[in-house]
């Protein structure tokens, strides 16, 4: 059992324990801050999994800027006093949802399990080029800007059609 | 010792989270946060796949998925802000404003 085993098996079960602290937690600051080591456990799987580039772009993207916006948010909506409301409306919901939570567990672990996973991807897996891990992200790069050039330019202007609705949004309360 | 069945379990374990917590909690943020949450898992079982493949594909693909979320995030928090502005209450229950 190497290194990398200990710190898979380390960041797994604080992603899993967070997750669950997310949702489970009464306090919305808790679960924002809950969420955040999610997010960090997330960056350290990546760069376990040869995504050193993602793994970065979580930090700075998820954990920096994302969070920045919850955090901020939380501020604005003042949801201290909501403190001590009942987590769940009723047992009876949160018992279904669980109930519905497991099954979507089991429909996909199924899912894939019949897919046959390890057969279909196999072939594929073989034929793919060898040495990802050396220069990785040389290698992305070239994927986002050669066969998704097109794509980073939809991102591109969605993300300036999100700021530009969320600065109408934002002027047309001011007004009112 | 940890293969790509066991990250795309974890992926899958984590996705489950998400939507229990959609589904039961009343607060829009932590709902949001919820979201935030599935979409991370269905990242993590993109990167494993592409690490198991052997191919950049998957990250590029996660990359804009990064780009989409931060999008939705900045308009989903504005929209939630702008409805406690008018509201004064964010209780996903108490918001029926769109009724038939």
């Amino acid at each position: 059992m190497g290194l990398n085993d200990i710190l898979f098996a380390i960041f797994s079960f604080g992603a899993l324990s967070s997750a669950i602290a997310v949702v489970l937690t009464r306090n919305t600051v808790h679960a924002a801050l809950h969420f955040v080591g999610h997010l960090l456990c997330l960056a350290v799987l990546y760069c376990l999994l040869n995504a050193p580039l993602l793994g970065v772009l979580q930090v700075m993207v998820y954990a920096g800027a994302v969070m920045v916006l919850f955090v901020f948010a939380v501020m604005i909506l003042d949801m201290g006093e909501q403190e001590h409301a009942p987590l769940f409306n009723s047992a009876g919901q949160a018992l279904g949802a669980g109930i519905l939570g497991a099954l979507l567990l089991g429909l996909l672990a199924w899912g894939l399990g019949r897919g046959g996973l390890d057969q279909a991807l196999a072939p594929a897996g073989a034929a793919s080029l060898p040495g990802v891990e050396t220069d990785n992200i040389a290698q992305v790069a070239r994927s986002l800007f050669r066969e998704g050039a097109l794509t980073f330019e939809a991102v591109g202007i969605l993300l300036l059609t999100a700021v530009v609705a969320v600065m109408v949004m934002a002027k047309r309360k001011l007004e009112s | 010792m940890f293969g790509v069945g066991f990250v795309l379990a974890l992926a899958l374990a984590i996705f489950s989270i998400g939507a229990f917590g959609v589904l039961t909690r009343r607060d829009p943020l932590v709902m949001f946060i919820s979201i935030e949450m599935m979409f991370n898992a269905a990242n993590l079982a993109l990167v494993d796949l592409s690490n198991y493949l052997k191919l950049v594909q998957g990250h590029a693909l996660v990359f804009f998925v990064i780009a989409v979320a931060a999008a939705e995030v900045a308009v989903g928090l504005g929209i939630i802000i702008a409805i406690f502005r008018t509201e004064k209450d964010v209780n996903v229950d108490h918001l029926s404003e769109l009724k038939g």
